[in-house]
């Protein structure tokens, strides 16, 4: 759906659902799933509909992923870095066990 | 209302003070108060939620500006009046006296000047003796058929993509809506060699008749931008349509296509992504959750808030969560939408009116005035259309909690007409949005119904999530601040009880 305006260099490495993804340093996770293709970033926890990010700007929270074990985090509002663990949020929000 | 709880607010003198001014946003507004501020000595704090400064308009300039070589493409796309941001972008980096803060969100805002930010695991609260919102707007909701689903967007969202993630879409594109906002995005995509397969436009041509007699000499420069950018389109046979009546996304799983209506007439046209924009109002979230004074305008069809033309707010009559006078202004596309130039002009004035500099606040007042001139005009020829009319039977209201159009209607129909008990009842506008998304579709429909002004959700903080263990550890709490405990502070469920 999305491609690079000019070839970028994807210096950093995420995983979202257990894959490998290449990352170009500064975008946010959201704008590198939407590159990467990825067909559902969440389920909704109402319906299990699939849901990609909408306003890319932290307004309508549609982007909600688990970062590194912490759920509804918003994709459009963190940036890439190396080695970072995301999965899609399917449902609600797990609450952290080490809290 | 009367009140045995006793609030006794503490000299304000005695509180520590995190700076003179705290400002909420750094776009166009936000720097321009920030560096005006920061110039005269005063020691600012501006909060923004974005990694670097620029709002939405400008939003990744700077690394841009910086990528040389690889990003010139882009930036051409993207036209002179982005990287006109730079200089200013360039002077609220350069100017000593502002303490930037990118990454932290705002999640409650006092009257007394106390604002509670959020920045990773970390949360607490600054405090200071004014605070400018200077947040922003946000693209207007537009609930048709199937816009949740995947391959839905808005065209901030596109636009997003292209400044900060430097994608542009491929495949199948249609732009559906109104305002010079998705002209200027349809133009932007033609430079990068990206051929949307449709504009269905909302406006009719007698819109912009309708709009003629708004026109004023400073507006004509934006117009004839935008007949530019609309004549290149035509040049280069991107198909246009207008008069469009209604949108629906289609697909299971992930948007197939649109169906197009317009008036009886329907068609439907194959897609990939559907890019959609209805105009932009104000972010109200922060000013209402701060019991300030929303008003509806007319004209925009959005909420407002109510200020000076300086940008003092005005407190919503009944109990707050804290006394003594109200230290909130607001400025830029917040405050009243005009753009970036409107923004800029008005938080430079903000600025000067608090430096106290008398003739200063004069020019700078006229400046904003200037700059605000376009707008009736723009209201007029582009008016709100994938909006207008009200959504039924499954179409989502909600995006959050997936609330259709029927649940809320048959609510209102049987006589219930408080947003707020229907938000108690249905969970429509309970969800990690917080009612941004249905607020004003729930609102205008219980108001098709009074008569009233649309009403909004009664808002109170946190307005944004917070993780429990941020606000376990809260810094920055004064005992003093936090002891005002009353029902006071629920206004509206003691009326609507």
């Amino acid at each position: 759906m999305f491609v690079d305006v000019v070839p970028a260099g994807h210096s950093v490495t995420i995983h979202f659902n257990g894959s490998a993804i290449a990352a170009r340093e500064g975008e946010t996770v959201a704008a590198c799933l939407l590159r990467a293709g990825v067909t559902a970033i969440r389920h909704t926890p109402v319906s299990s509909a699939p849901r990609l990010p909408y306003c890319m700007i932290g307004h309508c929270f549609e982007c909600l992923v688990e970062i590194e074990g912490q759920g509804s985090r918003q994709a459009c509002l963190v940036d890439v870095q190396d080695g970072m663990r995301i999965w899609p949020q399917d449902g609600a929000a797990a609450i952290l066990n080490d809290l | 209302m009367t009140s045995d709880v006793q609030m006794q607010p503490p000299p304000l003198a005695d509180l520590r003070m995190d700076a003179d001014v705290i400002i909420i946003g750094a776009g166009p507004a936000g720097m321009s108060a920030s560096v005006a501020l920061a110039q005269a000595g005063r020691r600012v704090n501006v909060l923004d939620m974005q990694a670097a400064p620029g709002g939405q308009i400008f939003r990744g300039l700077e690394a841009n500006l910086a990528a040389g070589r690889g990003a010139t493409a882009l930036l051409d796309a993207l036209g002179p009046a982005y990287g006109a941001g730079a200089a200013l972008i360039r002077a609220f980096r350069n100017t000593p006296g502002i303490d930037f803060r990118p990454r932290h969100t705002v999640w409650e805002v006092r009257r007394d000047g106390t604002v509670g930010w959020l920045h990773g695991d970390k949360a607490g609260y600054l405090r200071a003796g004014h605070v400018l919102l200077a947040n922003g707007a946000m693209e207007r909701p537009v609930p048709f058929p199937g816009w949740t689903l995947p391959g839905v967007m808005t065209a901030g969202a596109a636009q997003t993509l292209l400044k900060a993630g430097r994608l542009k879409p491929e495949g199948r594109v249609v732009l559906a809506g109104t305002g010079p906002l998705i002209f200027l995005l349809a133009e932007q995509l033609r430079r990068l060699g990206v051929r949307p397969v449709l504009l269905a436009r909302t406006d009719r041509m007698r819109d912009q008749m309708a709009a003629l007699p708004h026109l004023r000499l400073p507006a004509i420069w934006p117009v004839a931008k935008g007949l530019g950018w609309l004549a290149r389109l035509h040049l280069a046979r991107i198909p246009v349509m207008r008069g469009v009546t209604g949108i629906a996304a289609l697909g299971s799983t992930h948007v197939e296509g649109v169906r197009i209506s317009r008036g009886k007439s329907m068609s439907d046209v194959p897609c990939d992504l559907l890019i959609v924009h209805d105009g932009i109002v104000p972010s109200v979230d922060l000013a209402q959750a701060a019991g300030l004074r929303i008003g509806w305008h007319d004209a925009l069809q959005a909420w407002q808030p109510e200020t000076t033309v300086d940008g003092a707010a005005v407190p919503e009559s009944g109990a707050a969560l804290t006394d003594g006078p109200c230290r909130i202004l607001i400025s830029g596309d917040a405050r009243c939408i005009g753009g970036a130039d409107a923004a800029m002009a008005h938080g430079r004035h903000v600025a000067a009116v608090l430096l106290g500099a008398k003739g200063e606040g004069r020019d700078s007042l006229a400046k904003v005035r200037q700059t605000l001139v376009p707008r009736p005009f723009l209201d007029a020829a582009f008016p709100p259309g994938l909006s207008a009319a009200l959504p039924t039977g499954d179409t989502l209201v909600c995006r959050c909690e997936e609330i259709p159009a029927s649940t809320l209607v048959g609510l209102v129909q049987s006589g219930l007409h408080s947003i707020n008990h229907i938000r108690g009842l249905t969970r429509c506008g309970m969800g990690p949005c917080q009612g941004r998304s249905c607020a004003v579709t729930l609102a205008r429909m219980i108001a098709v119904q009074t008569g009233a002004s649309p009403v909004p959700f009664h808002a109170r903080p946190p307005v944004r999530p917070l993780p429990l263990q941020a606000l376990a550890y809260l810094s920055g709490v004064d005992p003093r601040l936090a002891e005002v405990v009353s029902l006071q502070d629920k206004p509206q469920v003691m009326q609507d009880v």
